[in-house]
């Protein structure tokens, strides 16, 4: 690819992810208030248009017109540009996902690797916008933020490992062309180590203690307001989207075969399957207790994916 | 235009080191860092080796970094507004200087046992066959010298605390 063309590509990724990313935001919120609503016995959003469909716009209005407030403490340069660390990797990372059979926006060899190492950048964003607020709150959300993040990359690095030992490629299309249904009991164990560590890199329920409301307010964002706020509320559905679509595609066998747009409707079906699983854990189970939080992510879940990484070397050297 | 891309790349990657040289708040050291570890991945992913790139952004900007930043938030509260600027040494620069030249030196030596690594999955795969084949004595000593340094660390931090 020249350069110029490269630039193109660059611009319209960039801007293709933001807009998938916006969109799934919409949605997403709607979806987590019926979600949550539902499992309440109440209704949810139901005034704005049918079905309180049009809520999350007339919110996003609100959002956009509201005062962005930059704290007499803040540090302003690392406090206005941490929100874009947040949510830049976050969308970049989602252009490595495939999104229908033998096709991904970026499809390089590498993609599994690049998919799991780019987000990692948004930790230093999380880092830098809870320190620059200037506030006791903020600051402590943002090292609970980071040592979670941290630790929890190790489980979900593992468990997506196994899916690359079986598939032979760390190339996201042909781990998704090599799917075979009788790896879904195989790697029944891995998934579920991905879907709970994918939970906590996100920083969702049950593991949001770095942004508990009863003891820190709103951790590492308590001082955000308006459109910064709602960079990093999109980078959370962001995170959730990447990780769904993501884990269809390589853990599920993501469009089995199915070329084109098809393809990608069964991809997303299963994706919106995972979204609402998660929704459903998050307004299910009570937040864990931040040392629990931590024993969690190093003795089950990387035990677990270490075990299940030996299982599937045992059954790999057989195929 | 791939002397323009390399030229602007490396210019990122200086600036991101020269601004760890005269930072004086620690957050604008971090961030200058962040920027030079980031320019060296894009240095990787311009010269075709993907690999490379998306373990550097793995290791050192989410891995290395945020640990740096999470250890010096933690440690160093009242102090990382007036930090100490490095002050030059002819002592640290001459360590410096030496370090440089040992790496030009292997780097020269190390010519013939290179592998290309600029081929997609083929790159992968020869990557792998060398690490877990040839030089696997090798990388398992490394990961072991790691692992006695990390230790040698705690040992030594804690024997301060009781001090």
């Amino acid at each position: 690819m020249s350069g110029a063309a490269g630039l193109a590509w660059g611009v319209a990724g960039g801007l293709g992810a933001g807009s998938a990313i916006a969109l799934a935001a919409l949605f997403g919120v709607w979806w987590e208030r019926k979600v949550s609503a539902r499992i309440q016995m109440r209704f949810g959003p139901q005034q704005a248009g049918p079905f309180g469909l049009l809520q999350t716009l007339a919110d996003t209005v609100k959002l956009v017109l509201k005062e962005d407030i930059l704290p007499s403490r803040a540090d302003p340069g690392p406090f206005l540009r941490a929100p874009l660390v947040v949510f830049v990797p976050i969308a970049v990372s989602l252009l490595a996902v495939p999104l229908s059979a033998g096709w991904a926006p970026l499809d390089t060899s590498v993609g599994a690797l690049f998919f799991l190492a780019v987000p990692s950048v948004s930790v230093l964003g999380v880092l830098v916008g809870g320190w620059a607020s200037g506030n006791t709150y903020a600051t402590i959300g943002g090292l609970r933020g980071a040592a979670q993040m941290v630790s929890y990359e190790v489980p979900r690095t593992l468990s997506v490992l196994s899916m690359v030992v079986l598939a032979g490629s760390m190339r996201p299309v042909g781990m998704m062309a090599a799917w075979r249904w009788w790896w879904l009991p195989l790697t029944a164990v891995a998934f579920v180590v991905y879907i709970v560590s994918s939970i906590a890199e996100m920083n969702r329920g049950p593991f949001d203690i770095p942004e508990a409301e009863s003891e820190l307010v709103a951790g590492y964002f308590a001082d955000y307001s308006g459109i910064r706020w709602a960079i990093f509320m999109m980078s959370e559905y962001g995170a959730i989207l990447a990780a769904s679509l993501f884990g269809a595609a390589v853990f599920l066998g993501g469009s089995h075969g199915v070329p084109g747009v098809a393809g990608f409707a069964i991809l997303l079906t299963e994706a919106i399957a995972i979204v609402t699983l998660v929704m459903w854990v998050k307004w299910t189970f009570p937040r864990f207790r931040s040392d629990q939080l931590m024993a969690l992510a190093w003795k089950v879940l990387t035990p677990m994916a270490l075990v299940q990484l030996a299982v599937v070397g045992l059954v790999a050297a057989w195929l | 235009m791939s002397a323009v891309s390399f030229w602007l790349i490396a210019l990122v990657a200086i600036a991101g080191a020269w601004t760890v040289l005269v930072a004086r708040e620690t957050i604008r050291l971090i961030a200058g860092l962040g920027t030079f570890l980031l320019g060296i991945a894009g240095l990787y992913l311009r010269f075709a080796m993907p690999l490379l790139a998306a373990s550097q952004v793995f290791l050192y900007v989410g891995g290395v970094l945020a640990l740096f930043l999470f250890a010096i938030m933690a440690l160093r509260r009242d102090e990382d507004r007036a930090g100490p600027a490095v002050r030059f040494s002819v002592v640290h620069a001459s360590v410096a200087a030496g370090i440089f030249a040992v790496l030009v030196t292997a780097l020269r030596d190390v010519g013939a046992a290179s592998v290309d690594v600029t081929a997609g999955q083929d790159a992968v795969d020869a990557v792998g066959a060398l690490l877990l084949g040839r030089f696997l004595p090798a990388f398992e000593l490394v990961g072991g010298l790691l692992f006695v340094a990390l230790v040698a660390v705690l040992a030594i931090s804690a024997g301060e605390d009781r001090r």
